[in-house]
This record gives C-alpha cells, structure tokens and sequence, in this order.
C-alpha cells in the first residue's frame, strides 16, 4: 500500500528550477535513498516532504491525506538534520521529550518514551547530559531519538553522517537500519554517499539536476543503470566509445577489436558505449569472452584490491583484481591480455 | 624550557592606562570623603541617601530602566530572530538602523520627540504617565544599539535555521519555537543587552530633563550646580552601579557561553 506519494513535485526559486516533475509512490515501511550530487534537488524534495518548503506545484500525500500545503509542526514527520540539531540548553532527557512536551503527553508517559528511545539507541546512562559532553555520534543517535519519540509516520534523513569519521559513520549506518527495521518505519535518507545508499536502502532515487534519473534496488541501480549519468554516479565504470557492427546480436567493434555485449535494447544510430565494471574484468585471455588487449598506463594500490588501468585503441579501461598474495603485478607499459564475460556489460547511448 | 622575557613596553603602558583611568576615580572618591575638615568621613554619602530626592530618582529610573528592558526584549528577540530566518538579506539595514542613535545626537532626538508627540493629537506630555511611556520609547531607542548588537551576537553562535526547523519537526508552533528554543539559548546575550541597557537608562539625563521626569540623572546634574561633595560622592554611587552590572555580566555569561558555543 502506497503510504508517502509524491507526484509532479515542481521546485522553482525564482528562475531557477531546483526539483522538475518529481514523482515517486514509497510504501509503508520503505527505505528510501535520495541519492545525488549537491545541488541536485535532493534535499530540497526532503525538505518539502517535512514541509520546510513549499513546492511550486504537485501534491505530496501521507496515507491519501494531502499534506502538500500543511505546515511542518502538523505533519508528524521527524527529521533528523546533519548538524544534529540538539537543543543546547536541554539535557539529552529534555531533547528526546521535547516533541511529547510540545504535544502535552503526560509526564509519566513522556519519561517512559524517553526512557524507551534511550534504550533503543543504547544511550539510557547519558540521560542528563548536555549535547556539549556528547561526541558527534552519541549527538546524533540522541537526534534520532528525538525524531522517533514523537512515533513519526515518516522518519527523514539529512545527510546524517556527513559529519562524523569514517568508523562512527559505518557504525551508525547499522544502528539506523535497525532500528528503522524494527519500528517499521517508512524512512527517507537522503545522502551523496553512494555506499551508503546501496547499504542501507530498499530503493534508490538517483537524481541529477532536478529530475529523477532512476528510481531502483540497489542491484537495479549498479548492475543495469538506465542513464549515463547513472553508471558514472553509481560505483566506478569503463566506457568505450564503440561501433555497432550487428545490432541484431550486440557485436561491436573497438577500434581493431570486436566485442559482443550482453544487453544492448533498441540501437537506434546514435552513437553507443560499451559499459563493464571494473571488477568484472580479468587478466589473461579467455576464448567465449570479451578479450581485449591493451597497455599498462597505471597500478594503483587500494588495499584488498588493486586497480590496473589500461589504455586500450586509446581509450582508458580500469579493472580491479583482489589482492591476494599470489598476484604478480603487471608492470607500467607492459602489454597485457584482459577478458570480460558478454553478460556482464552493455551497450548504453551516449548521453549529450 | 625557555622562560618568557618580560615585556616592559607592555607592562608601561598597561601601568600608564590604568593611571589615567583609576586616577581621576582616586581623586573623586578622596574628594566626597573630605566633606569634614581634616578628617575622613562618609558625611556626603549619608547626605545623598538621607536626601529623598535620591531615592525618587533611583527608583524612578530603576523602573523606567527595567520597562525599557522588557519591552526591548519584546520588541528585539523576535525581530532579530525573524531576520535570521527569513530576511538575512535585510541585515546590513538594520545595522545602520540601530546605529542611528548613536549618531543623532539625543539633544535633537528629544526635540523631535516633543515637538511631534507634545501636540495635537497625541498631547503625550499632558499627563505624566503618558510621558512616562514617551520616555520609555525613548529610553528603547537610546539603548537600542546595544539590545540589537546583543542578541545578534548571541543568535549569530546558533545555528537558528536548522533549531527551529528541528522543533518544528517535532510540533512546535512559532511561539513555542522562541520560548522554549531560541530564548534559553540566548539568556547569556539577553542578560549582557539587558545590563548595558540597564546602565545606559540610568545614566541618561537630556530625555528625562526636557521630558521633566524626576530620573536620577537630572537629580545628579542639579546636584553638581549646587553643592561640591555630594556630586562627587553620587559619582561614585553610580560608578559602582555601573560596576556591579559589569560584575554581573561577567558572572552571567562565564556560565553559558561555552554551551552556547560548542553545544550545536
């Protein structure tokens, strides 16, 4: 059942158009990752879901109710922000309880959803401190505590581990899928961490510019991304300007080379790019699969993997090979012979 | 490790400053206690606080101090806070707004003052609580650089936006938002205006002398034309008003400023 829906959401500050014919349906208890460069409008679509902005036109709706010109205090939506946004001058008590102070609950009930919240996020002993005692990460585990203890119908997400390292940031990453999965709750995240919104989210919302680029699961999104855009956001990928040689059964040619794609759709004469992850490629040569040749221009060192970029009919290519102790390293400008499976790449047309 | 050389460039001036500024106060403090021949005595002090012309203007500007106090906070907090959230742009205009005072010598200002409200229709000057609450707008403009620059220093060090919008989230109205959010948050820079103010207000004489209200300063000024220890004894009495006020400043904001600064 369609719980958030949001149709041909329009954004315009003044000239300038932040968020064009945006629309998804969110079911109830979805996990759902706006995911994008800054300044695609990700934020601005969140926002207009708290009701922080008004959009220009559209309709935002919660459970067939029309929320789309309710102010943010009668929404029942919680946020958590990526500055924390702790009161200051309340205890970590007084900051989970604020939304049921505001709400006029009664005080034996508002200690005990406090105390609730504090035991789901594991912070029940900090109680009476202030936000300034507390470490980034305990701020914003207090933050979301906050958000849920008003029992939200809908949890939003700003960047929220934006701001903390690299090891708090995974750790939190967890606590929130938890928790949101525990509670049911229909949660909006937004972030421009790609990591993040293939870890966590049932679906991802790409956006570019304004508009949806693709709406999928995180496998949809990596392994057959719709758009250019897309493929480049989304994990690292190669390329290849090619030429169609069959559109019948996908062959092509790269410069001397011929390869056989394993998708290619409706090839209508404009001009085509072969796409393959850097992981699916292999050293050596291999008969039944893409076989290319080309140059050693770099090897990079990433810990558990190492990069290999190649320059092959002039055009770069990187694949990824495990490091495992047995690997012998090619060396700078040696010729070298890698293999690709024809299901595992692609023909995508080239955006402008 | 290395001590520090002393640096005796500093301590001479620092010495040459405190000369200039406590030595005159040396010399007031020794001249109201001389009121005796040849001997130290309290003599003009116990005369000032004998004198019930004191005690009016003390309490009478006390009053007017602490209205002027609280309609500023009424008038400024949600003006500021306003202009933080929505119209940042509007800013540098009411920095020069709030500084005018500064720059309209307040001899002009009072003239405008009577020559607009003393007549038809408002006649403001007829009655003395009406002129009491002519002299409180004044007093508000007077004190109105210092209550401005207060507050917004103090909602500058919030991130205003983002806590507003977090209690909005979470059901608050607008009023709920300034009262139980902004306002606590700026107690400490509430507290600082609202002394400067304080002192400010019962210091002021040209408003309260052509408005012909019986303040504290006027009672000082008429003092000065007469007598020679009592003015001098009241200088002290109102240095040390101003400084229990700075004392307290000090005492207030040591309490809230790291929170304040560190806590969003």
């Amino acid at each position: 059942m369609t719980h958030l829906e949001l149709s041909h959401i329009r954004k315009a500050f003044g000239p300038a158009v932040v968020v064009e014919d945006f629309n998804l349906a969110v079911t109830q208890g979805e996990f759902i990752s706006f995911l994008g460069p800054s300044g695609c409008g990700k934020t601005t679509t969140l926002r207009m879901i708290a009701g922080f902005e008004l959009p220009t036109a559209g309709t935002i709706t919660i459970d067939s109710t029309d929320l789309t010109n309710t102010p943010p205090n009668k929404r029942n939506v919680g946020m958590v922000f990526q500055s924390y946004a702790l009161f200051p001058n309340m205890t970590v008590a007084h900051n989970v309880g604020y939304g049921l102070k505001i709400t006029s609950k009664s005080k034996t009930e508002m200690m005990q959803r406090v105390h609730e919240m504090l035991a789901l996020i594991q912070m029940e002993e900090f109680a009476q401190r202030y936000p300034f005692q507390l470490s980034g990460g305990q701020q914003q585990r207090v933050a979301l505590a906050r958000a849920l203890a008003i029992r939200p119908k809908l949890l939003l997400l700003d960047e929220p581990l934006s701001a903390l390292d690299a090891k708090i940031r995974l750790e939190l990453r967890h606590e929130i899928r938890r928790i949101q999965r525990q509670l049911g709750l229909t949660t909006i995240y937004v972030t421009h961490d790609q990591e993040e919104a293939l870890s966590l989210s049932d679906r991802i919302v790409v956006m570019s510019k304004g508009k949806i680029e693709q709406v999928g699961t995180p496998t949809e999104i990596y392994n057959a991304p719709a758009t250019e855009f897309v493929a480049r956001f989304v994990g690292h990928i190669n390329l290849l300007p090619v030429t169609v040689l069959n559109p019948a059964n996908g062959v092509v040619s790269l410069g001397r080379q011929t390869l056989r794609a394993g998708r290619f759709g409706q090839l209508n004469g404009r001009p085509v790019q072969l796409a393959v992850r850097p992981e699916e490629i292999n050293l050596g040569a291999k008969p039944d699969a893409n076989t290319l040749n080309g140059e050693v221009e770099s090897v990079t060192y990433l810990g558990s993997i190492v990069r290999i970029g190649l320059r092959i009919e002039h055009h770069p290519l990187s694949l990824d090979v495990f490091n495992e102790h047995t690997l012998k390293l090619p060396r700078i400008s040696e010729t070298l012979a890698i293999h690709f499976p024809v299901d595992a790449c692609w023909l995508m047309e080239k955006s402008d | 490790m290395k001590a520090q050389p002393i640096n005796w460039w500093a301590i001479f001036w620092i010495v040459l400053a405190a000369l200039y500024f406590f030595l005159p106060m040396y010399g007031t403090l020794d001249f109201s206690l001389r009121m005796e021949r040849n001997t130290i005595s309290l003599k003009a002090y116990e005369i000032v606080f004998a004198d019930p012309r004191f005690w009016q203007g003390f309490r009478y500007s006390t009053l007017m101090a602490l209205i002027t106090i609280i309609v500023s906070i009424i008038l400024f907090v949600p003006t500021v806070y306003w202009m933080y959230l929505k119209v940042p742009q509007a800013r540098p205009i009411m920095e020069i707004i709030t500084i005018l005072p500064f720059v309209i010598p307040t001899i002009v200002y009072v003239f405008g003052l009577i020559r607009t409200f003393s007549r038809p229709p408002f006649q403001l000057t007829l009655h003395a609580l009406t002129t009491d609450m002519l002299i409180v707008a004044g007093y508000v403009v007077i004190s109105m650089p210092f209550m401005f620059r207060a507050i917004d220093v103090g909602m500058r060090a919030l991130d205003v936006r983002t806590l507003t919008e977090a209690a909005q989230s979470l059901g608050s109205n607008w009023f709920q938002v300034l009262v139980y959010v902004i306002v606590p948050n700026l107690r400490v820079a509430i507290l600082s205006g609202a002394l400067i103010s304080f002192a400010t207000v019962m210091g002021e004489l040209i408003l309260a002398s052509f408005l012909v209200r019986p303040a504290l300063a006027p009672y000082m000024a008429l003092l000065g034309l007469t007598k020679a220890y009592e003015p001098a004894a009241l200088a002290i009495i109102s240095y040390a008003l101003t400084w229990v006020s700075l004392g307290l400043l000090q005492l207030v904001s040591r309490g809230g400023t790291t929170r304040q600064l560190t806590g969003r």
